[in-house]
């Protein structure tokens, strides 16, 4: 199966609002860890599980480190679906 | 990945409902909906912060429904995430949780510290979340274990913390067996040497199972949860290395799950009767049907095997107590026909209270079992494989649980023992009797239709009754009925069994335990009372009665014994207290049946007295033994 960029970031959109109860901030594919109050060590894990539950795999360590904005993470997700 | 497989998927309006919980026109009813589907972490966050955001108005309702309890959280780990867990799967089982989290890492200063923010809280139990690398003998090890500390030394820490705690505030311990990661220096060899992670691992989860025989501590067997899951998936080197989270973050709610259990056995609100659907549950087909010689039942057919582990499963569950029941929509006589006449049939109709097969619906008749058992609805577990009745007893019923079961029938026994509707966390030889009981209460119900004037009916009971103060020998089962007893309850209040002791040895309380026996049976202890000496007047602090003895004047024959006891120590006057709960407007008018006055009333209190002097006996008709 093979994932566009616009179908992965529409499906981080609800991860997204899902994770981060906070909605004073615009999500765009440019949304990034400064952007988000809510977005900790702690919330980062949160994110990163919903994620692997949404598309069946998990990140390694590096990946992980690379998580740092709504882009980032799709280019990863593809990276690893496709 | 669905790790709580018994649950039904969540809403698909999950969200929208968590941000208008207040709005909803039944608070309890949207909040046991929300609780008992399968959610995620992010979900039962977002739940968990609509219940904190309640008014104190909502809170208070919720509080009628569920039992509030307050937990303290010290763990060698970060916990934080696992809160929300906590709570929404409490509420999944009736506890209104309240979680008092320590700083990370502070177990020793907890528990040591007099002044600790845990011994503070007075909370009503400590989780000790630890897990291997909380020990000195693991920690900065991956396999073999550090020189000069072995299990040995944990388990005397672990004890020296749970002492502590009980000594400073009175509080018991939730300890957990540790799970062994999936790692090994030497493979096999390694549980045979000493010294090696794997070894003291086991050589403590023994260890522990031992030490907390002797005190009132509750075991939660973690390792067994990790096996089932297995240790690959239960540990997660990431997310311990990026943020010290001790196990795999999908697995948090099935670990809240399981700790949600233990409280709910604390607080007495673990499952009494399993009510069973016939076809196509305890056996493949449909009698009607397919016939005595066409349903799969027994050995020698591979779905027949798997539906007598269903039947083997419900009768390992009665030998601990739980009551078996039968909810089935057939012909009656053909729904007996298999477990008269087939020769395979493991259950047999004497197992069952109660049984019932026509062709009413399925929530109605689950009501009526209900009834005729005198117990809660909150009590009873509902297993049918078909989703249309599980769904409609889910709607209609929502205080019964209802667990989704696998299409496979060899896969039941799993999801329900998964499910953990049972789990105690000990075992009274009251407990075994109980299905016993049951179905003589049924029996008893018979008659008493039968016979009738009521008095009639109570004298043929032949019962005998016998008091006591509190003892040893009585305390587990005392601190049972004072945690699950809701409707015979003037005051619900709940103790631990550590403060059931400290009644039981003050000079300043008299305690009375009462047991009954009739020509049905021995219903064991049935009815507990605590009575606070002030001044010259007893206040009675606690009184409490199990239903399954209800209506049969056994109150009066106490109220005669108490009113005597008091004489005898100089007591003048009896003070009882009416405390309202959503669940026991039955004995609203208990104390002016028995001749007490009231006095006052005061925050929904109703407080009654009684001189002495100016009770009359009662003398019921049950004999004193």
């Amino acid at each position: 199966m093979s994932f566009d960029k616009i179908n992965v970031i529409d499906k981080l959109e609800t991860i997204f609002s899902d994770t981060f109860s906070e909605d004073d901030y615009v999500f765009s594919s440019e949304t990034g860890r400064d952007d988000i109050d809510e977005w900790d060590s702690l919330n980062h894990i949160r994110l990163l599980t919903a994620i692997e539950a949404e598309f069946g795999f998990q990140f390694d360590l590096n990946e992980i480190e690379e998580l740092t904005s709504v882009s980032a993470i799709a280019d990863i997700i593809q990276n690893r679906l496709n | 990945m669905h790790e709580l497989p018994w649950l039904p998927s969540t809403l698909p309006d999950f969200n929208e409902r968590c941000s208008h919980i207040a709005d909803s026109e039944n608070l309890i009813d949207e909040v046991r909906l929300l609780a008992n589907c399968c959610i995620s972490i992010n979900q039962s966050n977002r739940l968990a912060r609509a219940i904190n955001k309640l008014t104190d108005e909502n809170r208070n309702k919720l509080s009628g429904a569920f039992s509030p309890f307050k937990l303290g959280l010290v763990s060698n780990a970060t916990m934080d995430l696992f809160v929300p867990s906590f709570i929404v799967s409490a509420l999944r089982k009736g506890i209104l949780l309240d979680v008092i989290t320590a700083d990370f890492g502070q177990i020793a200063q907890e528990a040591f510290d007099p002044e600790s923010v845990l011994n503070r809280a007075k909370p009503d139990a400590v989780l000790l979340a630890l897990d291997y690398r909380a020990y000195s003998f693991s920690a900065n090890a991956l396999a073999m274990s550090n020189a000069d500390c072995d299990s040995q030394e944990a388990l005397g820490f672990l004890k020296n913390v749970r002492n502590a705690f009980m000594q400073n505030s009175g509080v018991i311990c939730i300890t957990q067996t540790l799970a062994s990661p999936p790692f090994a220096l030497a493979g096999s060899f390694d549980l045979q040497k000493d010294g090696m992670i794997r070894k003291e691992i086991q050589k403590f989860n023994t260890g522990l199972i031992e030490d907390l025989n002797t005190t009132s501590d509750i075991l939660m067997d973690v390792s067994s949860l990790a096996n089932q899951v297995g240790a690959n998936d239960w540990f997660d080197e990431r997310q311990w290395y990026m943020s010290k989270v001790p196990i795999a973050n999908r697995f948090i709610p099935l670990y809240a799950d399981y700790l949600s259990r233990q409280i709910a056995a604390l607080r007495g609100k673990n499952k009494k009767c399993l009510v069973l659907d016939l076809d196509n549950t305890l056996w493949g087909g449909v009698i009607g049907d397919d016939g005595l010689d066409g349903i799969k039942i027994g050995q020698g057919n591979p779905i027949g095997e798997a539906h007598l582990a269903i039947q083997q499963y419900a009768a390992e569950l009665k030998k601990l107590g739980v009551i078996l029941a039968v909810c089935s929509k057939n012909e009656p006589d053909i729904a007996r026909e298999p477990f008269r006449q087939h020769p395979d049939m493991l259950l047999k109709e004497k197992d069952f209270a109660v049984f019932v097969a026509n062709w009413e619906d399925k929530a109605s008749n689950i009501r009526e079992i209900a009834n005729m058992l005198n117990i809660g609805l909150d009590s009873l577990v509902f297993v049918d494989d078909n989703p249309a009745e599980r769904e409609i007893v889910r709607t209609l019923v929502p205080e019964v649980a209802v667990p989704e079961l696998p299409q496979d029938p060899s896969l039941i026994p799993r999801t329900l023992s998964a499910a953990g509707y049972f789990d105690i966390i000990n075992l009274t030889s009251d407990d075994i009797k109980r299905s016993a009981q049951y179905a003589e209460n049924v029996q008893r119900e018979q008659i008493r239709q039968k016979s009738g004037s009521v008095d009639a009916y109570l004298a043929s009971l032949d019962m005998k009754i016998a008091f006591s103060e509190f003892d040893e020998l009585g305390r587990k089962r005392i601190t049972q009925l004072i945690n699950k007893t809701n409707q015979f309850n003037l005051t619900t209040k709940r103790y631990t069994e550590v403060e059931v002791r400290h009644f039981e040895k003050s000079n300043d309380a008299y305690t009375m335990q009462a047991r009954l026996v009739d020509r049905f049976g021995d219903n064991g202890m049935i009815s507990v009372i605590i009575c606070k000496d002030v001044d010259d007047c007893w206040e009675i602090d606690t009184w409490l009665m199990s239903c399954r003895v209800i209506k049969r004047r056994v109150e009066e024959s106490m109220c005669d014994r108490l009113v005597d006891a008091a004489r005898k120590k100089g007591i003048t006057k009896l003070r009882g207290i009416y405390r309202p709960t959503e669940k026991n407007k039955l004995v609203k008018e208990h104390y002016k049946g028995l001749g007490f006055s009231l006095v006052n009333t005061e925050h929904d209190e109703d407080i009654w007295e009684l001189n002495i002097s100016d009770y009359k006996q009662k003398n019921p008709p049950i004999s004193i033994i």
